[in-house]
């Protein structure tokens, strides 16, 4: 949070819940963001996400939105929108902060001196942004490609034959990935071959996010690192051919977060108290 | 508009009283019951980029009434809707 506040970007939670209820979770949770109450859904509704896969009828669940984030900028134009099926999974703060800022596809300030301008090939470098794995918050794979003046890297759709730009994570159980976020690609066309590409402009940044379900904390001798691995893969073309693809593989070992579960009984990874049980039955009753 | 969503029942049983969803994450009730009834297909996720964020007017944790466009004050912001800070 102190890191938002001192990028300037002001963050906001709304959720269905009573302003009292609020008040003892962010008591309890040191909150120091906005949240908002909204018990009667109205908000929600006049946004068109309210839940509708839950009847009127049945309390408490009803009146909870599909959740998701939205990133304004300064004039309050949206510029990200964050929704995923599973209510399970939501981006991480690094993500949000990096699309709140602009600096998704930004290079990193300490990136290496060995520069693909300087080899002559397009050199990459693999990072996992984020210092633990937490469950369903998303952390982000970074690959950095360097690509030297003249050469191209290529984003989907390719024609056969040619490989694009790619994250590819391996199987992992327990370790889950989501649609890759990449730098908007524009035309160009190869004056050997005549064919239209889908282009990068220059150096590349791709993020793949990432999380963990919980299971993958089992597969570790430890008990809670899990091994995240994977290649990137790319092929370099200049205006008149092709580059041989290549790959690199990547392989981070990484802690992974314990579940945070709600105060409403005893367990491991509980969060603080906050009075929840007796908040859930005033949302019971106050639909009736 | 209900009805053309379809509810993502997949997943199942696993150890304990717990079921486990289509990704593999755990919870105490089955998929697609209760407030596990969460979307497979397409559905609503409200305006669009590059639109204006609609006005938010509600009270906040400390019984103030918030306008976030207001309220950030020309800044940037993340405006987060989840389910519950109850449950």
């Amino acid at each position: 949070m102190d890191t938002f506040r001192a990028a300037g970007v002001r963050l906001y939670a709304l959720s269905y819940d009573e302003p009292d209820a609020l008040a003892d979770y962010a008591t309890a949770q040191d909150v120091t963001f906005t949240m908002l109450s909204d018990p009667d859904s109205k908000v929600i509704e006049s946004f068109g996400i309210l839940n509708a896969l839950i009847p009127p009828e049945d309390h408490p669940w009803y009146g909870i939105p599909f959740p998701g984030t939205f990133v304004i900028d300064g004039e309050g134009a949206i510029t990200h929108k964050f929704f995923e099926h599973n209510f399970a999974v939501r981006p991480g703060p690094e993500q949000l902060l990096a699309a709140a800022l602009d600096q998704e596809f930004e290079l990193p300030a300490d990136r290496s001196a060995t520069e693909g301008a300087e080899v002559g090939h397009v050199e990459v470098d693999v990072a996992f942004a984020g210092d633990f794995l937490p469950m369903g918050l998303t952390r982000q794979i970074v690959a950095t490609f360097s690509v030297p003046a003249g050469q191209h890297l290529y984003g989907p759709p390719t024609p056969d034959g040619l490989v694009a730009t790619a994250i590819e994570l391996d199987d992992i159980d327990g370790v889950l990935s989501y649609d890759v976020v990449a730098p908007p690609t524009a035309p160009l066309t190869l004056s050997g071959s005549g064919e239209t590409l889908q282009a990068y402009n220059g150096d590349v940044v791709l993020r793949l996010p990432v999380t963990q379900n919980a299971r993958a904390m089992h597969k570790d001798d430890e008990g809670r690192y899990v091994t995240i691995s994977g290649r990137v893969r790319w092929q370099a073309c200049d205006d008149v051919k092709c580059f041989l693809p290549e790959s690199s593989a990547f392989s981070f070992r990484v802690e992974a977060g314990f579940p945070v579960l709600g105060d409403m009984g005893a367990g491991e990874g509980r969060v603080p108290p906050m009075n929840g049980a007796a908040h859930f039955q005033k949302m019971i009753d106050r639909r009736r | 508009m209900a009805d053309e969503i379809e509810v993502d029942t997949r997943g199942g049983p696993t150890t304990g009283p717990f079921y486990e969803d289509a990704e593999g994450f755990n919870m105490p009730e089955a998929p697609g019951t209760g407030s596990r009834r969460i979307p497979r297909g397409d559905f609503p996720t409200g305006p669009d980029v590059g639109q204006r964020l609609p006005d938010i007017v509600a009270i906040d944790q400390t019984g103030r009434l918030v306008d976030v466009h207001e309220d950030r004050d020309g800044q940037p912001a993340v405006v987060v809707f989840y389910r519950s800070a109850v449950w």
